[in-house]
């Protein structure tokens, strides 16, 4: 009998507290975020950071000259890997693996799923331009040994051949590999390959504190009422809502 | 132009452009270069197939003709050769073959720094072949050469560096000249440079410190606790492989010496925990980071109970079950769960309380994979030290001993031994559940492999005999003795290895002990007593202590026996031509488990009843026995001790005649 009641005590409690959020004014927010500093040289490090691994060779350029921020790479490395991706977004894969190995022979020769992923996109290429014949020599030559390195090539190199057999390919269950997001998914590949082979990371920072702004709002969403940030775009701070 | 790929493309016509091209020169080298630079990167099969057309040859040729002003040309040249080499030992050997290496250290030395880069990434190429040659470090010209590549600041160029030294480092000798040159020192500061550069020196340095408490104490002691923090701050990398290098290094450090770092419990649990999430890494980082946790733990029960804390077994058992699991993650998770098992008997309750981990073991058993099998193999026999399951016949199942059976008659010696050990262990308590054993051929199998020229293989195949010998009715004796034989068990006893005269002597102890010995005691004196005499013989003979500790105690037991069996020992152990009794030189020894075997034996032969006995008390007082007896009445070893006085007394029965 008094566990019954001690449990519904309990209940109550965490009832209580739920209801009674702690509330936090945007007077008293803005006087707490005025208390955290952050160095001006940090900020600008990050969009340095974000300009250099998106490609925006032009941007970082100027953004170097007006901040005075040195980028961690090399900018005519950036204005190379923009140079593969662009290749591969346009269809040219022949052009962008040649572009690959002048900048680094050792990535296509140390990643036999990128360079599949290639040789596939360049199929794709041959059979969207209608050379049948072609196709099917490139895929006999070039992919079919990679099939028999390994079995999860293989399954792809024949969903691949597959676009072959259907006379309305928009319609086939293999339709998704001509369309502009394989070009698009291919080409971020060999650009996350040639920012890692550059010691650099894959993704800029900031769209992850992004992220992390978001998840600490909603762990803090369960414990108090406070101004909170709903539109990225401007950062506004929301009034809370009581 | 469509119609021209698929002659351009085709090997033979491009071997004849690059041919002409080097033999003419001009513009056209540069094009086909590149051409078939690009044709290589990333395909094994065009790699071969041009290597065999003799590619690499023609592209050394025009690297060593190149003027050093044509900087295109010689990167074009250097990309080339290092992709034949990357991956295809055909190739490392063609493009050594080819004369190609002078010309790439040569380029190292250039001012431009992409075909410094080119170069480097070639011969790193090289080096990173188990086919490449050895670097001799016993150069100091080498060594200098060696330090001056970890100095530079072309991250290809150090990591060519490390890459040498992992490659070419193997004796305690070698490491012991790096480490006295400084190198350690240069890999530890090149730990703060960038990623690739971290992974290379990592794995260099730990094929520095391996296995060498000496280079241990001297560079990476406790007056070097920064190398420690490194280590450690890397532990906790953004990038898997390189937490992993800096877990085999801190693991290197502690398995060589106890240094005070790596003994706090802490610290010893944290490199655990880092490993096991390394674990959930499905691919190489997670096979080898198995590897690197067994390496730490075995031999190490303390580091086996924190390990267990750690819940290891729970998440081993756990990946262990899972769907289509590659060779090499079977293989690393049998060896830490043997690891783990080897000692512990609460790991191995979980392990086989697991519904799956014991069938997922026994399926190892039979893989296609040699290495695995070994592991299974392992595995199991380290989880089955368990007597308490063992005793309850749960190995002793079909799906258990026919895949162990058929192991024995692998191809793989080492499968054999493994195999072997886990029969060993599996028949010691046999009793209830030999049938399955011996009727599945397993015995015959046994007998089969104590002949084999192996040494390794003969051992542990006795080994298992004289454990499934051990405490079995006589029925159950007969029938292994008649697989056998008489004459190939007396030349297991005067076997070359001692450690195989040891394991057929506790075979033949084995055999006539236990239940119902008179029955078993006639083995001995069959043919003359030929096996008898063979015992006697080593007797004499070897120098070994354990071997005479196990030939005494057949003795022993066979003095236990009628006047019949006691006078036969008598004749094997006193002969009065010797200028002195082995019993008495026996009972010299400074082993105290021989002297007791010794000293049992002179109590089987000296008990008062019996026709013979009086006159076995004065043969043995009249060869010096007694009186070697009564010098030892005071043996520092207890069980001696008392037996001489037991021995002692029951001579005195006849009255002392020592006057």
């Amino acid at each position: 009998m008094s566990l019954f009641w001690s449990v519904i005590r309990q209940l109550a409690e965490i009832e209580a507290m739920a209801t009674s959020k702690k509330v936090i004014t945007r007077d008293e927010w803005e006087k707490k975020l005025n208390d955290v500093k952050i160095r001006k040289e940090d900020m600008n490090k990050l969009v340095m950071n974000f300009l250099v691994t998106e490609g925006y060779v032009d941007a970082a350029e100027k953004f170097r000259m007006e901040s005075g921020t040195e980028p961690d790479i090399d900018l005519a490395t950036i204005t190379d890997r923009m140079a593969v991706k662009k290749a591969v977004q346009s269809g040219n894969v022949e052009d962008a693996i040649e572009k690959v190995n002048d900048l680094n022979p050792e990535i296509l020769d140390t990643n036999p799923q990128l360079f599949f992923h290639l040789q596939q996109q360049r199929l794709i290429e041959l059979i969207r331009n209608g050379k049948v014949k072609e196709a099917l020599e490139f895929a006999q030559e070039e992919l079919a040994p990679r099939g028999e390195e390994n079995q999860s090539f293989l399954e792809e190199l024949e969903r691949t051949v597959a676009l072959l057999a259907f006379e309305d390919v928009k319609n086939s269950p293999v339709s998704d590999l001509l369309d502009i997001s394989q070009r698009l998914k291919t080409a971020s590949e060999v650009n996350a390959a040639i920012l890692t082979s550059q010691s650099h990371e894959k993704d800029p920072k900031l769209p992850n504190l992004l992220r992390m702004l978001l998840w600490a709002q909603n762990q803090l969403d369960e414990k108090a009422a406070y101004p909170r940030i709903t539109d990225l775009f401007t950062a506004t701070l929301e009034d809370p809502a009581i | 132009m469509p119609g021209s790929a698929s002659t351009t493309h085709r090997p033979e016509g491009l071997i004849d452009r690059l041919r002409s091209a080097a033999a003419d020169g001009g513009e056209a080298k540069f094009k086909v270069l590149r051409e078939l630079k690009n044709q290589i990167i990333g395909n094994r099969t065009k790699k071969l197939s041009y290597i065999k057309l003799g590619a690499v040859p023609s592209v050394v040729s025009i690297l060593s003709s190149a003027s050093s002003s044509v900087d295109c040309l010689l990167i074009q040249c250097a990309a080339t050769i290092g992709s034949f080499a990357c991956g295809v030992d055909a190739g490392v050997k063609a493009v050594l073959d080819a004369g190609a290496f002078p010309h790439l250290i040569n380029l190292l030395s250039h001012s431009n720094e992409k075909v410094v880069d080119a170069g480097a990434r070639a011969l790193k190429m090289i080096y990173q072949s188990p086919s490449a040659p050895k670097y001799d470090f016993t150069q100091p010209k080498n060594i200098e050469f060696l330090t001056s590549l970890l100095d530079k600041t072309n991250e290809n160029v150090t990591g060519l560096g490390a890459t040498i030294i992992t490659h070419s480092c193997q004796t305690p000798t070698e490491q012991t000249l790096l480490s006295n040159a400084g190198v350690l020192k240069k890999l530890i500061h090149l730990l703060h440079a960038t990623s690739p550069q971290r992974d290379a020196s990592l794995e260099s340095f730990a094929t520095i410190i391996k296995q060498n408490p000496h280079v241990i104490t001297n560079h990476v002691g406790p007056q070097n606790g920064s190398t420690f923090r490194t280590l450690l701050d890397l532990t906790k990398d953004r990038y898997p492989r390189t937490r992993l290098l800096a877990c085999v290094c801190l693991t290197l450090i502690k398995n060589a010496t106890s240094s005070a770092y790596v003994e706090s419990v802490g610290m010893r649990t944290k490199l655990i925990l880092v490993l096991l999430e390394l674990v959930e890494d499905g691919g190489q980082v997670g096979d080898e980071a198995l590897f690197t946790l067994s390496r730490f733990i075995e031999d190490d029960e303390g580091l086996q109970k924190l390990a267990f804390e750690a819940n290891t077994v729970d998440k081993l058992c756990q990946q262990m079950v899972k769907e289509s699991l590659q060779g090499k993650r079977l293989e690393g998770l049998f060896t830490a769960l043997g690891s783990i098992c080897s000692n512990l008997e609460s790991c191995r309750s979980i392990v086989l309380q697991s519904p799956k981990a014991l069938t997922v073991i026994t399926e190892g058993l039979t893989h296609t994979t040699t290495e695995v099998r070994i592991a299974a193999c392992i595995c199991l026999k380290n989880v089955s030290r368990s007597v308490k399951y063992l005793s309850a016949g749960h190995f002793m199942t079909e799906a258990v001993i026919m895949p162990v059976i058929q192991l024995l008659y692998d191809a793989s010696t080492s499968v054999q031994v493994a195999a072997l050990c886990t029969v060993s262990n599996l028949v010691v308590d046999f009793r209830t559940h030999k049938s399955l054993f011996v009727q599945s051929g397993g015995v015959k199998q046994l007998v089969e492999l104590s002949k084999s020229m192996e040494s390794s293989v003969r051992l542990n195949a006795v080994w298992a005999l004289r454990n499934l010998m051990f405490l079995i009715d006589n029925r159950c004796k007969e029938e292994i003795f008649m697989d056998i034989k008489l004459f190939p068990l007396t030349r297991l006893i005067s076997d070359s290895n001692a450690c195989v005269q040891e394991q057929a002597l506790g075979l033949v102890c084995n055999l006539v002990n236990g239940p119902g010995p008179m029955d078993s005691m006639m083995y001995l004196f069959t043919e003359d007593g030929i096996l008898l005499n063979t015992v006697g013989r080593e007797l004499r003979k070897a120098s070994r202590t354990q071997v005479l500790v196990q030939a005494m105690y057949v003795m022993c037991n066979v003095a236990s026996g009628k006047e019949l069996e006691k006078e036969a020992v008598m004749r094997q152990l006193v002969n009065e031509e010797d200028a002195q009794s082995i019993i008495v030189s026996l009972l010299q020894s400074e082993v105290a488990s021989l002297r007791t075997a010794v000293v049992w034996t002179v109590v089987n032969l000296t008990v008062p009843t019996g026709a013979g006995a009086l006159a076995r008390v004065v043969k043995l007082r009249n060869a010096g026995v007694v009186s070697q007896l009564k010098n030892m009445v005071n043996d520092p070893c207890l069980d001696v001790k008392l037996r001489v006085r037991t021995a002692l007394g029951q001579t005195m029965t006849f009255g002392d005649f020592s006057t």
